[in-house]
């Protein structure tokens, strides 16, 4: 944004950037085989749905490529909605590397239909040699990767620590994000 | 808490100067400044302790605090410091004492509540660095030079002309006074800065002795509150709103506040702890 943009109270969402999303396929060697992190088998892309008659035609056919695809990986495609009013594309099974190619087909195929700015991020599900979950968010607006360790308990709570640690462990695999006001959490996953 | 800290020790300087300048011999002043300074430095935290409310806890009434001091005083090699609690929701914690068998380390109810276990061992392991490296020792002493210096600077000036040739009798007692003043406000200054260092030390130490340094972060986030903490809230409902409000950036940089903070900003703290954990983790 500007500085006349702010002066006229124009307002342009970022734009999607999606190169960066390919560094978590080799970043994946260093999780599993140092750090012991296994992927869960999913990965999700989450998007806000504009309730134009072609935004849904362009989810439809994307969904509909995305699932062809799949059926030669072993990717699953599930659709849904959260309380936010968002839409999450879950991928399920496959190679970790199916599911990275998945969630940027997705991205790219809402960037050509002219809504990529509508993309919010992506997630890809990891556990830790305690079976305890840790994700990896990807935040299309910023180019970059942050930890989200949700404490095990039914209430919104946080693991600090752990996703300070999981920055320092990733910092030279994956671009991650310096400004840790933007570490948004994303509570209630469904992966 | 800051500008009582600097007025005190003006007046401290101011004192001196107008005893000087008053008449009173070279051997009176250097007395009574040796008699406050070591009043200072037997009583100062008892007066800290008390000026808090803070009452000496025994193991039965906070175990949680008593286990965790332990095991970092087992870690650091040092004597296990008496423990007190302070009765106030402000998160906080710190250590007085002039050596480590005289310590008392302090935390409050606030921080109590707020810390979970490994955020408190990380901040105690900070104040107890703080006590390993006698950091009140040598804030005391480093200040007592600074008074020194202002002390010799006026004796100098006042009995420097003396010996000069001219009737006149010297330099009025407002210059000496200036002097002195001007002598402790660059010291001050510069005793800031070398608390900075200290609290950087401090920092390192409390890395060092849990070898989790991205606790301590997560402590400081916490006690700190306000805008540089990771956030709570859910990434959906804040996606868009914030560009748009802030014209200005919440933090704006302060460069000549900093000379006159005794800690440096929470950002200088937590990119030096987060170089630490890199380091520790391979990745710097």
């Amino acid at each position: 944004m500007g500085f006349l943009d702010v002066l006229t109270g124009k307002r342009k969402l970022a734009g999607p950037a999606p190169d960066r999303l390919f560094a978590m396929s080799t970043a994946y060697v260093k999780l599993e085989t140092e750090l012991e992190m296994t992927s869960r088998g999913a990965a999700a892309i989450v998007f806000q749905p504009l309730p134009t008659a072609d935004f849904e035609s362009i989810v439809r056919d994307m969904e509909e490529v995305v699932r062809a695809t799949g059926k030669d990986s072993g990717t699953a495609v599930d659709s849904s909605d959260d309380q936010f009013g968002f839409r999450w594309l879950v991928l399920r099974g496959g190679d970790f590397d199916d599911l990275v190619v998945g969630i940027n087909a997705v991205s790219g195929a809402l960037e050509a239909g002219g809504y990529g700015d509508r993309v919010l991020c992506a997630v890809f599900a990891f556990q830790d040699s305690n079976k305890r979950p840790v994700y990896w968010i990807y935040n299309y607006k910023r180019g970059a990767f942050y930890p989200f360790v949700p404490a095990p308990g039914a209430q919104q709570q946080r693991d600090n620590e752990r996703e300070l640690r999981c920055q320092a462990q990733m910092r030279t695999e994956l671009p991650v994000e310096q400004d840790l006001e933007r570490w948004f959490p994303l509570w209630g996953i469904p992966i | 808490m800051l500008l009582t800290l600097f007025l005190l020790g003006l007046v401290y300087a101011v004192l001196i100067g107008v005893l000087i300048a008053a008449g009173a011999g070279a051997v009176t002043v250097a007395v009574l400044a040796a008699v406050l300074f070591a009043v200072q430095f037997f009583t100062s935290d008892k007066i800290a302790l008390f000026s808090l409310g803070a009452r000496e806890a025994t193991p039965a009434e906070a175990p949680r605090l008593h286990g965790i001091i332990e095991r970092l005083c087992i870690q650091a090699n040092l004597p296990k410091p008496r423990v007190a609690i302070a009765q106030t929701a402000m998160p906080n914690a710190f250590a007085v004492g002039r050596s480590p068998k005289t310590a008392t380390v302090c935390a409050t109810t606030g921080i109590l509540d707020l810390l979970d276990d490994a955020e408190l061992e990380a901040v105690l392991g900070h104040e107890l660095t703080h006590v390993q490296n006698r950091d009140v020792m040598v804030m005391t002493i480093a200040s007592f030079f600074a008074s020194i210096a202002s002390f010799i600077v006026q004796i100098g000036f006042w009995f420097g002309g003396a010996f000069g040739n001219d009737e006149d009798s010297g330099p009025s007692w407002l210059v000496v006074i200036a002097v002195s003043a001007v002598v402790y406000m660059v010291s001050f200054v510069l005793l800031q800065a070398l608390s900075r260092y200290r609290e950087f030390a401090a920092d390192r130490g409390s890395a060092i002795l849990t070898g989790r340094p991205s606790a301590l972060i997560s402590a400081l986030l916490k006690i700190s509150g306000g805008m540089q903490r990771i956030p709570q809230q859910d990434l959906r409902a804040a996606s868009g709103e914030l560009a748009a409000f802030y014209i200005f950036p919440p933090k704006a940089k302060q460069t000549v506040a900093s000379l006159f903070s005794t800690h440096p900003p929470l950002e200088a703290r937590i990119a030096a702890l987060q170089r630490l954990e890199a380091q520790l983790q391979g990745t710097a």
